[in-house]
């Protein structure tokens, strides 16, 4: 076998890399041209008033009700966690009523919206592109068109609906809790009370924290399901195809999230 | 009247490459050939479910993709299509099921009890009896009963068309040949023209008017039963042999189960 000089390895290396970089480029483009058309079909089928209230109320049960749960307990360890560590770090430095601050700052304008999200993603983002993948696989969709129905209508645009509905209501839920939880913990373990702990929460406090967390709950409601429907739509194959589309779709999405998360500061809280 | 002209489509291969023929009113015409050919995906340009890379599909005078939007969802409201694997959706009962067979404007026009009597009778129609399957949802169905609500929906909206994928796929000899005397029956009484893709070559030459063969994306044969039996093309007498093998074999694995 003849060995490869350097220069060859090398030239070798970068056309790999340039064909990686396209083929990436090539994925991400074709996404973005998707998800784009996607969006403006969902924005005239509601424009056009075509979606139907029980399917956005029957959407809104699943992603709102019966996430209440997962919800409930994540937002309350969050509160807890986030309450102990700064009890184990401020108490000994600062005025202890910076606490009930940290608590409150972090739960609204961080914790809340994107723990909630990242649940979310799990239970229902996963669940609608393994749902909307069969449909395709078994030819539900086709058959959804060739009787005049237009899938988008049917199956997109009321989880789209109610992801933007929802969401809000279950940050504001996970709030609550995480807020309630921290102040409790805050109680038990570094003993200040409730009324300083809030003393505190309301010396730090901007109406704006609560927009700027209700804004991020309606982005997030909105990316998780059209993300969703979107990879459920594209699923190729059979059975392997939906668990390949379904894996890769939770990662789009907590990528996605992640990203938008960290585009927030620089944009609304300068 | 369906007109296939010059239909080409190409995934990383090419799959049909200029298909020509015509399905005339009223006939029953079935599309016969070796996996993989592009029987489905035919059937599926046939309504716009897939858009061929070049070629038109023309049905009752309306250009498929010739006519944007209008005119597919106008060919749509004419076709039935039963699919391969019924399609049935998973989530409704077979009432709304075979409901959404009506087209939508017709069922905004008719009331509950007459879209309730429509369904009924497309449902009677295929020899299912609806008071036990009205409430089932398609998980609770046998294969056979899947195929007949996929039928019932198919027929509810009364169409000119009926398109047929390889109805008896996955069924056994006895449900297979019920199927098959449905088809012929419900061809026969709704005056529908009917375009049928099937692995089953006994059984279309036995049903139909007119009979063609897809081989290497292209048209093997077009004609008659009785010329599809004669034809002297050594590729179709291979296909035909190879077939009435595969039904004898049927025949015999049958009798020892």
């Amino acid at each position: 076998m003849k060995r490869r000089s350097l220069l060859q390895v090398l030239a070798g290396a970068v056309t790999q890399w340039f064909a990686g970089f396209g083929r990436t480029a090539q994925v991400t483009a074709e996404h973005a041209g998707q998800l784009g058309l996607l969006s403006w079909r969902v924005a005239v089928v509601i424009a056009r008033l075509k979606v139907s209230t029980r399917d956005i109320r029957t959407q809104m049960y699943v992603m709102g009700v019966q996430s209440l749960p997962i919800v409930f307990v994540t937002a309350a360890l969050s509160g807890i966690v986030t309450s102990q560590q700064g009890g184990y770090q401020l108490v000994s430095s600062s005025p202890s009523y910076v606490l009930g601050a940290l608590v409150v700052q972090s739960v609204v304008l961080e914790l809340g919206p994107l723990l909630t999200a990242i649940v979310l993603v799990g239970r229902i983002g996963a669940r609608i592109t393994a749902e909307l993948g069969t449909m395709v696989v078994s030819e539900q969709i086709d058959a959804f068109e060739s009787l005049g129905r237009d899938p988008i209508a049917i199956l997109a645009a009321p989880r789209v609906i109610a992801g933007v509905i929802t969401m809000p209501l279950l940050v504001g839920f996970a709030d609550m809790i995480g807020v309630t939880a921290g102040m409790i913990t805050a109680n038990i373990d570094v003993k200040l009370g409730p009324e300083t702990f809030l003393f505190g929460a309301r010396l730090f406090w901007h109406s704006w924290d609560l927009f700027y967390g209700f804004t991020k709950a309606v982005v997030f409601g909105l990316t998780i399901p059209l993300i969703s429907v979107h990879m459920g739509l594209r699923t190729k194959g059979g059975a392997e195809g939906v668990g390949l589309t379904t894996t890769q779709a939770v990662m789009f999405m907590i990528l996605t999230i992640l990203i938008l998360d960290a585009m927030f500061p620089p944009l609304m809280l300068q | 009247m369906i007109t296939y002209q010059n239909i080409h489509k190409a995934f990383d291969l090419p799959v049909l490459s200029g298909v020509d023929f015509r399905v005339e009113t009223g006939e029953m015409f079935a599309l016969f050939g070796p996996s993989g050919t592009g029987k489905s995906v035919l059937l599926k340009t046939t309504i716009g479910l897939m858009a061929p890379d070049r070629g038109d599909v023309v049905i009752d005078g309306i250009s498929v993709f010739g006519g944007g939007r209008g005119a597919v969802q106008a060919v749509r409201e004419k076709v039935g299509y039963v699919f391969q694997n019924s399609a049935l959706f998973d989530s409704l009962d077979v009432l709304d099921n075979v409901t959404m067979g009506l087209p939508e404007d017709e069922l905004a026009r008719l009331s509950r009890a007459d879209a309730g009597r429509r369904v009924w009778d497309a449902l009677e129609i295929v020899n299912l009896e609806p008071r036990e399957v009205l409430a089932k949802i398609p998980s609770e169905l046998s294969g056979g009963m899947k195929k007949r609500v996929g039928i019932a929906r198919a027929i509810v909206g009364r169409p000119d068309i009926l398109l047929w994928d390889e109805p008896t796929t996955g069924l056994d000899p006895v449900n297979t040949a019920a199927v098959e005397r449905l088809i012929k029956r419900l061809s026969d009484e709704l005056e529908v023209t009917s375009l049928l893709v099937t692995h089953d070559v006994e059984g279309g030459l036995d049903m139909c008017d007119r009979v063609a063969m897809l081989d290497g994306g292209t048209l093997r044969f077009c004609g008659t039963p009785e010329e599809f039996r004669a034809c002297p093309d050594p590729v179709v007498q291979a296909f035909v042999d190879r077939a009435a093998a595969e039904a004898a074999l049927d025949m015999v694995s049958q009798s020892y189960v």
